[in-house]
């Protein structure tokens, strides 16, 4: 009898070590948001995830690739672009958001446009400034290519590409997108100290800046106006555009924070490049409108030498083993 | 036990790109595209509900003849003088990420920019739909409220075998008024008002 319990424990145990590579929830983060019963995270699966990630065929011109906007050394976004490029040299209007704990996040899009993170990708991949291209086109190709019918045999066990499965193999890869190794996180878990400065940093962040940019991920995942003039050319409502509501407008979707260092230029339409510019917005910038964050009303009072604290702060959201993580580099 | 869904025009079943179908109001209608969801099947016997089909989800496509039959699976011999179905997705289906067979984006239901399923998609022309082009785009969908446009539909059933479900677009086009709605492409009000017209196009034949 107990021989057999022990087997059954160990059998438990390395269900439980094969799992944790793929996916573990970081001690310091709540539960995923991501239902992932219905789609169970498996090495193969996440390796067809990560080669359509980098495929240039998802675009109409077989060109651009997810990657092209989400690089993983910038935590997935677009740096030095305030908006994103596409196809054709078009631009867009939005800047390319960071990925990252994407089974935390309950909507995505800067304007919380899409729902679950499955559906995701069919936006960029149809949007005419991206990719250009439709989900019906790109599974298409993908059937058309002998690399891919293996790919999906072995992750799926058919070796013909749907919708569904397309869809959920970039899931998967983008779910193994934790960043939760940062200073920040050390600190948190008592295996490293803040310095004097990122100390005061912290209490300062977290008098004026935590209510939006909720730890620990540093955002409550809500719609706010954080005072940003509107962009006459770019007309952008934000959150409007879904809900057509009025009290929604010029609401955008409040942004982690984690990586900031690496993942410039910063808003919504990339205006600000240095994180001491996004500062001064709050402290000296805000732009009153009817639906203003009430936490902004009178701007964040803040000393040139708290700024300097503040930043030194957010320093410490900086995740070096996301950033160079091999494995979310280019498949070889 | 079959549903046979019949998509016409008065009572003349529509035939994609070629045949043009003239309205009362003397418009000269053609169909590019037609195609919509039933889902959640039910057969009722005096309101109880007899028969609920399970993970009920249909794209009637009438580009597609064998979509347009459903077959309920049940052994036995029921009585029932009622159906129900829903014109559309649930909200909780529009949420739960992506899925196959008919629910598959690649059915070309779902729309890329935000998020939901296409609950009714028409595309033609009309020779009454003068500027910019004579076509009409109906991408009828949304669940979240105020633009929900689900609807349910209940008719009575004369027969205990396999019946005709009709919808009748001459009807709705009568309803709407081609000459001033022809291009709804995302959930709005009127998406939600030409969606409950619509349910009322529906009879049993």
């Amino acid at each position: 009898m107990r021989k057999y319990v022990v087997v059954l424990m160990s059998f438990f145990l390395f269900a439980f070590v094969e799992k944790e590579s793929l996916f573990t929830v970081p001690a310091n983060f709540s539960q995923p948001v991501y239902d992932f019963s219905k789609n169970p995270l498996t090495e193969h699966k996440v390796l067809l995830g990560r080669i359509l990630f980098y495929e240039p065929m998802l675009s109409k011109s077989n060109t651009i690739s997810c990657e092209s906007c989400h690089s993983p050394f910038s935590a997935f976004t677009h740096i030095d672009h305030t908006l994103s490029h596409g196809i054709h040299d078009s631009i867009g209007t939005r800047n390319a958001p960071a990925l990252m704990n994407l089974a935390w996040q309950k909507s995505f899009m800067w304007d919380g446009a899409v729902n679950n993170l499955d559906m995701q990708a069919l936006a960029p991949i149809a949007h005419p400034g991206e990719m250009g291209s439709t989900i019906i086109e790109v599974v298409a190709k993908l059937n058309a290519t002998e690399k891919y019918r293996k790919l999906f045999y072995n992750a799926f066990g058919d070796s013909t590409a749907t919708g569904e499965k397309t869809l959920k193999a970039i899931s998967q890869f983008m779910l193994t997108f934790i960043s939760a190794n940062s200073k920040y996180d050390k600190v948190m878990r008592k295996e490293l100290v803040f310095t004097e400065q990122e100390a005061k940093g912290y209490l300062l962040f977290k008098k004026n800046c935590s209510s939006c940019h909720t730890e620990p991920l540093f955002t409550n995942g809500n719609f706010e106006n954080n005072g940003l003039s509107r962009d006459s050319a770019l007309n952008d409502l934000g959150r409007m555009k879904v809900t057509k509501q009025a009290i929604d407008s010029l609401k955008f979707k409040v942004p982690s924070l984690r990586n900031i260092e690496y993942s410039y230029p910063y808003m919504h339409d990339g205006r600000f490049k240095k994180l001491s510019e996004v500062l001064n917005h709050y402290t000296s910038g805000i732009h009153q409108t009817n639906t203003l964050a009430p936490q902004l009303n009178n701007g964040i009072v803040l000393t040139s030498n708290e700024k300097v604290d503040i930043i030194n702060f957010l320093l410490t959201l900086s995740d070096k083993e996301f950033v160079f993580n091999p494995k979310y580099h280019y498949p070889k | 036990m079959k549903i046979s869904f019949v998509v016409a025009f008065k009572s003349i079943p529509i035939v994609l790109h070629d045949s043009t179908y003239l309205h009362e109001d003397g418009s000269g209608l053609k169909f590019e595209t037609l195609k919509f969801y039933i889902s959640n099947v039910q057969l009722l016997q005096n309101d109880v509900a007899v028969f609920i089909e399970q993970n009920s989800f249909h794209l009637i496509d009438i580009s597609d003849a064998s979509s347009q039959n459903i077959i309920l699976k049940q052994n036995k011999q029921i009585n029932f003088n009622k159906v129900r179905f829903k014109l559309g997705i649930d909200s909780i289906t529009n949420v739960s990420g992506a899925m196959g067979g008919d629910l598959d984006p690649t059915k070309g239901m779902y729309w890329a920019w935000q998020s939901g399923y296409i609950n009714f998609k028409m595309e033609g022309a009309c020779s009454s739909c003068l500027l910019p082009k004579y076509d009409f785009e109906f991408h009828l969908g949304g669940y979240q409220y105020p633009f929900n446009a689900l609807q349910q539909i209940e008719l009575k059933t004369i027969s205990k075998n396999n019946f005709n479900i009709v919808l009748d677009i001459n009807q709705f086009f009568t309803a709407v008024g081609l000459s001033k709605q022809k291009q709804i492409m995302s959930p709005c009000d009127d998406a939600v008002k030409l969606s409950s017209q619509l349910a009322n196009c529906f009879s049993v034949k």
